[in-house]
């Protein structure tokens, strides 16, 4: 959408005109519809018939570098129909409040310019699913070219490991212990049992003692991912695992730490793994690129998986319950089906986010263990492949 | 224009989904089939079929990704 109707040419002459303290009138075949943007009272100051005879004073000056520079904005913004439809209610009330372009002029410029002007209008942007993942600095910090900002992910991320680590540290150290477990406990133990299971289970094979050196690690994965996930879902807080800035550097650390545990257990054997038993040579060179390819998505599919579930979940519960919100205040014949069905949709599918962030942890556990046990043992002891 | 065909995009987008209800539908009943079968595996199937849910979502999931690619990044 354009305020200005008129033709660049036109409009950079009026420019002109204004900037040179000329009359308009021979320059300027048709004046742009300011009455678009300013519905009142410009356009009583600024008639919208052509040549007609305007003298530039300053206060029409100002309300036209005011329109020319929104112009501006949207040449450079194609799609902020929000912010410009809240700049043009807000700038426009301003004026009918009795302020002159020269003052709104004066205030722009003193905050930034058009571009901050209208980016910090609050709610110039509409509010989105999306919101709950912005990331904000809580503390900046520029490092050089590095920014090293402490921000609520970081925090989140602490938060889980402080709760982790002294969940642990008391079950484990003060007071714990007992052979007869307390509730905390047997959490804990439920815990490290699951994933002791999981570690025996899938890594196993022939070489036997593998799954107690890659334990810890796998035990580590597991634990933070469980405590982190369902934390987002803690209204109004934040969930880590929702970026893949986050997912994917764990999973590609680990790709390539299994990677070279792969290249220490077997050397250049490892090469092996591209290429499955008893296949005819022909189709040899087809079949390494294509486990080649497979071996390589691992690293992003095991991160993708979890950041997919985590953002489409959230997302997902957002913007039911803006529906269900919504649906509280409607009061219609359909009261109590449509102010309450939502509600309980929501709930529901909170218990299911709940699920899924727990399952979510379980899986990727799981993945890491069979792409361990894939480099460990390669290919002999068949199992799941994704 | 550029607007409408970025919607139009991310609706398609979603045709994948059709796929992931197949694969969600085929590992339960497969679940159920086996159940049958031998009910006594009942408990460590189960948690084979949630397992193959979480990996089958996950591929519908990679279908979102591409509509809100479509949408917010293009």
């Amino acid at each position: 959408m354009r305020f200005l109707s008129t033709d660049m040419k036109d409009r950079n002459m009026l420019f002109a005109a204004i900037t040179t303290n000329q009359p308009i009138r021979s320059k300027c075949s048709r004046l742009p519809d300011l009455h678009d943007f300013f519905p009142t009272n410009i356009s009583q100051n600024f008639a919208i018939t052509p040549n007609l005879d305007i003298t530039p004073t300053p206060e029409r000056i100002a309300g036209v570098t005011i329109v020319l520079q929104i112009e501006e904005y949207l040449g450079q913004n194609e799609s902020e129909q929000g912010a410009v439809n809240l700049a043009r209610t807000v700038l426009g009330a301003r004026h009918r409040n009795g302020e002159t372009w020269q003052g709104i002029l004066e205030d722009i410029r003193a905050g930034g310019g058009m571009d901050n002007f209208i980016q910090n209008l609050p709610g110039a942007y509409p509010e989105t699913p999306l919101d709950q993942f912005a990331i904000i600095p809580i503390i900046d910090l520029h490092v050089g070219n590095f920014y090293l900002s402490f921000t609520n992910e970081v925090l989140y991320m602490l938060l889980t490991v402080v709760l982790v680590v002294f969940l642990f540290f008391v079950v484990t150290k003060k007071g714990g212990g007992k052979s007869v477990p307390n509730a905390w406990q047997s959490l804990v133990e439920l815990i490290y049992d699951f994933v002791l299971n999981l570690v025996n289970e899938q890594i196993g094979g022939l070489s036997g003692n593998v799954k107690q050196k890659f334990f810890p690690r796998i035990s580590v994965t597991f634990t933070f991912s469980l405590f982190r996930n369902p934390q987002g879902m803690i209204p109004f807080s934040f969930t880590v695992t929702s970026h893949f800035l986050i997912t994917l550097a764990l999973s590609f650390s680990i790709f390539i730490g299994i990677t070279i545990v792969g290249f220490q257990r077997h050397g250049l054997h490892f090469f092996s793994f591209l290429l499955p038993a008893g296949v005819p040579l022909p189709l040899a060179p087809f079949l390494v690129l294509l486990e080649l390819i497979s071996y390589c998505f691992r690293a992003l599919s095991l991160g993708i998986r979890l950041f997919a579930n985590m953002m489409a979940g959230h997302s997902l519960v957002k913007i039911l319950s803006g529906f269900a919100w919504t649906m509280l205040f409607l009061n219609n014949i359909f009261y109590f089906i449509g102010d309450l069905g939502p509600l309980f949709i929501v709930l529901a599918l909170t218990g299911l986010e709940l699920g899924v962030a727990i399952s979510q942890a379980h899986v990727s556990t799981i993945s890491i263990c069979i792409y361990l046990n894939d480099a460990t043992n390669l290919h002999q002891n068949e199992s799941f492949h994704n | 224009m550029l607007e409408g065909a970025k919607l139009i995009g991310a609706g398609a987008a979603t045709i994948a989904l059709a796929g992931a209800a197949v694969g969600i539908g085929n590992v339960f009943s497969s679940l159920i089939h086996s159940v049958a079968r031998n009910p006594s595996l009942a408990k460590q199937l189960f948690g084979y079929a949630i397992l193959g849910f979480a990996l089958t979502e996950a591929i519908a999931l990679f279908a979102l990704m591409m509509a809100f690619l479509i949408l917010f990044v293009f």
